[in-house]
């Protein structure tokens, strides 16, 4: 059993982020950005926390907290822009915001 | 206590006389002549003789502006009298100044005895014949441009004879030139007197030219034109014997002072009417009378003499010079015999004229001969003496002579206005045919005329003797061929004179015109008398008894000798001579004591050619106007006589220069200007290349380079642009996070890289 050094953490975080990337240039759904986005948050949160660990610094688990607070606030916001956008064009499919096509 | 501080008001009287005629003269004379012209009956002939008040103030400021000038020259003269004779120079202002070229020339005035003497006469003549010319130009519409004409001679006339160095006596030699030329054109709606003006500014363009290389020549010798300046060095830059390179060759001073001589008697031959400029002058009798008496007669065609008379130092170098043989050309000799030719071709062209102004013409030419003559010959104050006593008693003939026609055309008025008599155009008022018997019409004049024609004629005890017998005397002393010429042209003088007394004052009338000829205003007569009374006692100037004694006293008691000429002049006339001792101040030429062998001789002939034309070649004919002149008839001379009337060099200048020149003019309009330079130069040259450049700009520069280029080339680069960058604006929201999320990677990977 290998020992799981700050690296896996990394590697993980690393994946998490690119999942969450893709997410949000290849899904249409504004909720499943939405998450995605999230996704690539935490993933960064992830590799704050593993290194603040690894380095023995709090600073990285304050910052956490932070970007944990401002994903609420963004979410908060998000949410009411896409039930906006509901109302408006009865479907989420970010597509069809396509207004500012030059 | 002097009074040379007043002198610029010489200049200033006549100005101001310029000005007020120039700019509100025309007020006073115009409307009155018009209102009185409607009113008078439609006859402009009648109605030109009515009076206009205003004409009054235009003729009598003109005049009172020329006695003021007048006195101004008096108190000159008493100035100079309180000073020892000596020569005063009131500088009012510098004209040139060129310090790289060590130029300057300032407006200067010179006040010494022979300018003075100039502006005496000038002005003293001047304003009797301003007041004479009231009561002459009465009724013409151009009255106060005539005074303003006159005026303008005046001013011009004393800058000449007051200049204190060449240039500024060239602005009143030019200046006096432009107002003969305005007055002899006075009245130019006539063809042939707009042509005899332009004749006589022509010729004289000849003489000044010559004048003006002389001035260069002077400038290049001396370096300076002032009049003290070169008169001064001028002996010593002679006798140092250096050389002045002209065109890379050396030439002695001398003889360079010997070409300006030359080209000084040139200049004074076209303004004092000299062989071969002499023709002019008859042609300038087209200006009115009081104009061929002030400019033609008594100042402006003695600017010449005075010019010879100035300039007598560096005639008296050449002279000194030819006679040692270090100049070959005798220049004074050449003006001497110039002077004496003239003297005697005019003469005896005044034998065949019947205008009596042109009589007065010739003889204005052939004592302004006289004049030359004795100045060339050294008698610089014989010269000036003639000068004057001239002025008086030529000046008086010519005004008696305006009387004398301003009476005929009275008289051919008075007759036009009689339905009786015979409506003739083409009447000449000035043809001696046409005139006889008018001393029982006009007394005054007649006696004035005798005067004058007897002063003139070179009768005892007139001026005209003493100031003629003067330079008689010199000529017999130092040049026995210019006294024979002279005395010639002296009996000639006589032998007109005589004819046009008899012809105009004597026998029966031989047209209506002359019978109902009747005296002229006193404002005219009373000029008359003043100057008669001058042409009597004018030879008290000069006596030549005072004068020996005279040019004595003048070296002792200069203030003693005020009234003789001689000694007054002396003050301003230098002479140097070479002797063994190097060169000295010598005085003047003996002043020539009374001949008396000249004087009986020349007086003797003199009355013995006046009698000959009054009782014998004239004695009772013609009697009609058509017969012909009896001295024609008179076998051999009568004809040589009369062919001189058609050779002289007007002839020849008609037949090869005038042709000539007109061709040249005609080449020179036709072919260089409109030909070569209108079509060629202007509208090929000047005008396509204007054309090629204007074009290039326009369609090149303009609408390619600037339009094309800058104003539309910004708005293509901007439209290209943003269509370019349109594409990338999809609107979907992943292509924008894509971008993002590239220029996120794009950004770490530069900062990882840079960093290792």
């Amino acid at each position: 059993m290998p020992e799981v050094t700050v690296n896996w953490y990394i590697a993980l975080a690393a994946l998490l982020f690119i999942i969450g990337t893709m997410g949000v240039l290849v899904r249409r759904n504004a909720l499943i950005i939405y998450m995605s986005i999230e996704l690539m948050l935490n993933a960064a949160n992830l590799a704050f926390v593993a290194l603040a660990r690894h380095l023995g610094d709090l600073d990285g688990q304050i910052f956490v907290f932070f970007v944990m607070t401002v994903a609420a606030a963004e979410v908060a916001v998000g949410l009411a822009l896409i039930v906006t956008i509901f109302r408006t064009k009865a479907s989420i499919n970010i597509d069809t915001i396509n207004t500012m096509k030059g | 206590m002097n009074a040379f501080g007043l002198a610029p008001l010489l200049l200033i009287f006549p100005a101001i006389g310029v000005l007020f005629n120039a700019l509100v003269g025309r007020r006073f004379v115009q409307p009155d002549y018009y209102r009185l012209r409607r009113e008078a009956a439609p006859d402009a002939a009648i109605a030109a003789h009515n009076d206009p008040a205003g004409e009054k103030w235009s003729g009598w400021f003109a005049s009172l502006m020329a006695l003021g000038s007048f006195a101004v020259a008096v108190l000159l003269a008493l100035s100079l009298a309180g000073n020892d004779f000596d020569a005063e120079t009131i500088t009012l202002f510098d004209w040139f100044n060129v310090p790289a070229a060590n130029f300057r020339v300032p407006w200067a005035m010179q006040i010494d005895t022979l300018s003075v003497t100039m502006m005496l006469v000038v002005t003293g003549v001047g304003s009797l014949i301003h007041i004479y010319a009231i009561g002459y130009m009465h009724g013409d519409p151009d009255f106060s441009r005539f005074f303003t004409y006159l005026n303008l001679f005046l001013f011009f006339m004393l800058i000449l004879v007051s200049a204190n160095n060449y240039l500024m006596l060239f602005v009143g030699w030019e200046g006096v030139g432009l107002c003969s030329f305005l007055l002899i054109g006075f009245w130019f709606d006539s063809v042939s007197n707009s042509n005899a003006a332009r004749k006589a500014f022509v010729v004289n363009r000849i003489g000044d030219f010559a004048v003006i290389l002389a001035m260069i020549l002077l400038f290049i010798v001396f370096g300076t034109l002032g009049f003290d300046a070169i008169f001064n060095s001028a002996a010593e830059r002679f006798a140092s014997g250096e050389g002045i390179a002209i065109f890379g060759r050396e030439v002695s001073v001398g003889v360079l002072l010997s070409v300006v001589t030359v080209l000084f008697l040139i200049g004074a031959a076209g303004k004092s009417a000299q062989i071969p400029l002499y023709v002019w002058l008859p042609d300038a009798m087209a200006g009115p009378t009081p104009v061929s008496a002030l400019i033609h007669a008594a100042t402006m065609v003695t600017s010449g003499i005075y010019l010879i008379v100035r300039s007598n130092v560096l005639y008296e170098i050449v002279r000194e010079a030819a006679t040692q043989g270090d100049v070959w050309l005798h220049s004074p000799n050449v003006v001497a015999y110039i002077g004496a030719a003239t003297a005697l071709l005019a003469g005896i062209i005044a034998f065949t004229q019947f205008d009596i102004k042109k009589v007065l013409a010739y003889s204005t030419i052939s004592q302004l001969g006289f004049m030359v003559a004795a100045a060339g010959l050294g008698a610089y104050v014989a010269a000036m003496f003639h000068l004057i006593t001239h002025a008086f008693f030529k000046a008086l003939l010519f005004l008696s002579a305006g009387s004398v026609i301003h009476g005929v055309e009275h008289g051919h008025h008075h007759l036009a206005h009689d339905a009786a008599a015979p409506d003739e155009h083409g009447f000449d008022a000035q043809d001696m045919r046409n005139m006889g018997g008018l001393r029982h019409q006009m007394r005054t004049t007649f006696w004035v005329y005798l005067i004058g024609a007897l002063a003139l004629a070179g009768i005892f005890p007139l001026a005209g003797f003493w100031s003629k017998d003067e330079i008689l005397a010199y000529a017999n002393e130092y040049n026995i061929g210019v006294y024979i010429l002279l005395t010639l042209a002296a009996v000639g003088t006589a032998f007109y004179m005589g004819r046009q007394i008899k012809l105009v004052f004597f026998g029966e009338p031989r047209h209506p015109a002359a019978e109902h000829a009747h005296e002229s205003p006193p404002l005219m007569t009373v000029p008359l008398v003043i100057l008669a009374a001058l042409a009597v006692v004018g030879g008290l100037l000069n006596l030549p008894f005072l004068t020996a004694g005279a040019a004595e006293a003048a070296h002792n008691h200069p203030e003693g000798i005020f009234l003789a000429l001689e000694g007054w002049l002396e003050h301003s006339l230098a002479s140097f001579g070479l002797t063994e001792e190097g060169l000295v101040n010598l005085p003047l030429l003996d002043p020539a004591s009374l001949n008396y062998l000249v004087a009986g001789l020349s007086l003797g002939l003199a009355l013995l050619a006046f009698g000959l034309a009054f009782y014998v070649v004239y004695g009772r004919r013609p009697a009609t106007a058509e017969e012909p002149d009896p001295f024609r008839s008179i076998p051999v001379l009568g004809p040589v006589i009369w062919w001189f009337a058609i050779l002289p060099l007007n002839t020849l200048y008609m037949k090869f220069v005038v042709p000539f020149f007109n061709r040249m003019a005609h080449w020179l309009a036709y072919t260089v200007d409109w030909a070569f330079w209108h079509d060629f130069v202007h509208d090929n040259i000047i005008r396509d290349l204007f054309v090629g450049f204007a074009r290039f700009s326009s369609s090149v520069l303009d609408r390619r380079g600037l339009d094309g280029g800058l104003v539309h080339g910004a708005a293509r680069l901007a439209r290209g642009l943003a269509s370019a960058l349109r594409v990338t604006q999809t609107g979907y929201v992943r292509n924008y996070a894509l971008g993002l999320f590239v220029g996120v990677v794009a950004l770490l990977a530069y900062f990882l890289l840079s960093a290792g």
